[in-house]
């Protein structure tokens, strides 16, 4: 590609894009991989975010908190490639964290404790509706209520009865 | 919270620890936790529940997250040819303001004037679509998205690779190269490529192919060659899956490249040219 063998100097838009990315992507793609998608469709759909994001700014639209656009794309990018992907809601992915980390304790009584009780976190994780799992993944990766609002379409105080509600069942499933 | 003598509910504690309330209700739900031992313990509770969950979040993401770098390498090579493609549709057809404006406007009817024009000559395909009328290293994903042909990993890997020319069909080829507004004249100046190459299960097909050039371009069909071979090798050593390979390439075969071989800009051909 001619353009990028004698490329030009990379446009604000293309600086703040790049700047917004290192800032975000570690967070988006944690939220998108709670979708129960796969690694690769997460980082796809990462990428496609940020393309989205240079062409909304390269059309001079609103900045208005880009944080919350972001991950409203993703959310979006992530939904489709579910439903393309014929993926069931869920974490496929949270299920396997018992078996991939062991508790490094070296007591066996305490390895089988702590397997049991992330088993049991995990299935209540599970078993919370889809958008009370939204919430708390947007929540876990550093979103004010206001912007898991508009992310997820919801009112502030639909989220943070989500969240107390989802908390008290967390705590309740660990005799609390 | 009404009084000093009913508990907090859960909501008010979460609100209150996440910051979420207005100052005069947080220092008066920190007032009713000062003095209610309950209230406390349920705020601890909660405040644990919390941590369980981002515990079991963070670990889930960490245990899948790879170094960013190829994907940050991968999405600066798309912005960088995107404002590329922008600047360049915009400084040559337009250079004033007044006629970037009566452009916009004659825009809808241009769309339909092109489209009429391609179906006239047969040159639309079935999904539509208004094409770039030039050939890049990178093709048109909308002519040119790749395509696979269903292929034994055993085969791909025991078959004897060639430098030798693949003939495609030449009535394809003229098509090739007409959907992308070349002239057949100019073929030797490109190489008509596969986007997957054969040796990565790509088919035959013309979805999975496009003018390429050879030589007006840094990233030309050379380079190309090279990381199909690389691509190629790791496959058959099982370092990646065929699909991830096939997906990369297809996706951007130059962010790819910069990922596989760990640079930014092509490294000196080894050889001459190897058509796939």
């Amino acid at each position: 590609m001619a353009s990028t063998a004698h490329a030009a100097a990379p446009s604000e838009v293309e600086i703040e894009v790049i700047s917004l990315f290192d800032q975000l992507q570690e967070r988006l793609f944690g939220y998108v991989l709670s979708f129960g998608v796969t690694v690769h469709d997460a980082e796809d759909i990462v990428q496609e975010t940020f393309l989205s994001l240079f062409r909304h700014l390269q059309l001079g639209r609103s900045r208005r908190n880009l944080r919350g656009w972001i991950f409203r794309v993703g959310h979006n990018l992530a939904l489709k490639r579910r439903t393309t992907n014929r993926v069931e809601p869920s974490g496929v992915a949270y299920e396997d964290i018992a078996a991939l980390h062991s508790d490094p304790s070296p007591s066996v009584e305490e390895q089988i404790a702590f397997s049991q009780r992330q088993q049991r976190l995990l299935a209540v994780v599970d078993a919370l509706p889809e958008q009370d799992q939204r919430c708390l993944a947007l929540r876990a990766e550093g979103l004010k209520y206001r912007e898991i609002a508009e992310i997820l379409g919801i009112s502030l105080g639909s989220v943070s009865m989500s969240l107390a509600r989802s908390l008290a069942r967390l705590a309740r499933s660990d005799g609390r | 919270m009404s009084g000093n003598d009913v508990h907090l509910s859960d909501q008010e504690i979460v609100l209150c620890a996440d910051g979420e309330l207005s100052s005069h209700r947080a220092a008066r739900v920190r007032e009713h936790l000062a003095g209610c031992w309950i209230c406390r313990a349920r705020a601890a509770e909660l405040e644990a529940a919390i941590a369980d969950f981002v515990h079991i979040h963070q670990r889930r993401v960490d245990s899948q997250m790879r170094p960013a770098a190829g994907l940050r390498a991968s999405l600066k090579a798309q912005l960088a040819e995107a404002a590329a493609t922008e600047r360049k549709s915009r400084i040559r057809l337009f250079p004033s303001v007044f006629l970037r404006q009566l452009a916009l406007a004659c825009v809808p009817l241009l769309i339909v004037m092109v489209g009429v024009w391609r179906m006239r000559s047969g040159t639309l395909r079935p999904f539509g679509g208004i094409v770039r009328l030039q050939a890049r290293a990178l093709p048109d994903r909308v002519l040119t998205p790749g395509f696979t042909r269903a292929v034994k990993l055993d085969d791909l890997c025991g078959q004897r690779h060639t430098d030798a020319p693949r003939v495609v069909d030449t009535s394809m080829e003229q098509e090739v190269f007409k959907e992308y507004g070349l002239s057949v004249s100019t073929s030797k100046e490109y190489e008509l490529d596969y986007l997957i190459t054969p040796e990565l299960g790509g088919a035959d097909d013309i979805r999975n192919l496009w003018p390429e050039p050879y030589a007006s371009t840094a990233w030309n069909a050379h380079v190309k060659d090279e990381l199909e071979d690389r691509l190629h090798e790791m496959v058959c050593d099982g370092k990646i899956d065929l699909s991830t390979a096939q997906k990369d390439i297809a996706t951007n075969w130059i962010a790819a490249y910069k990922r596989y071989f760990h640079t930014e800009s092509p490294l000196p051909p080894k050889g001459t040219s190897m058509r796939s």
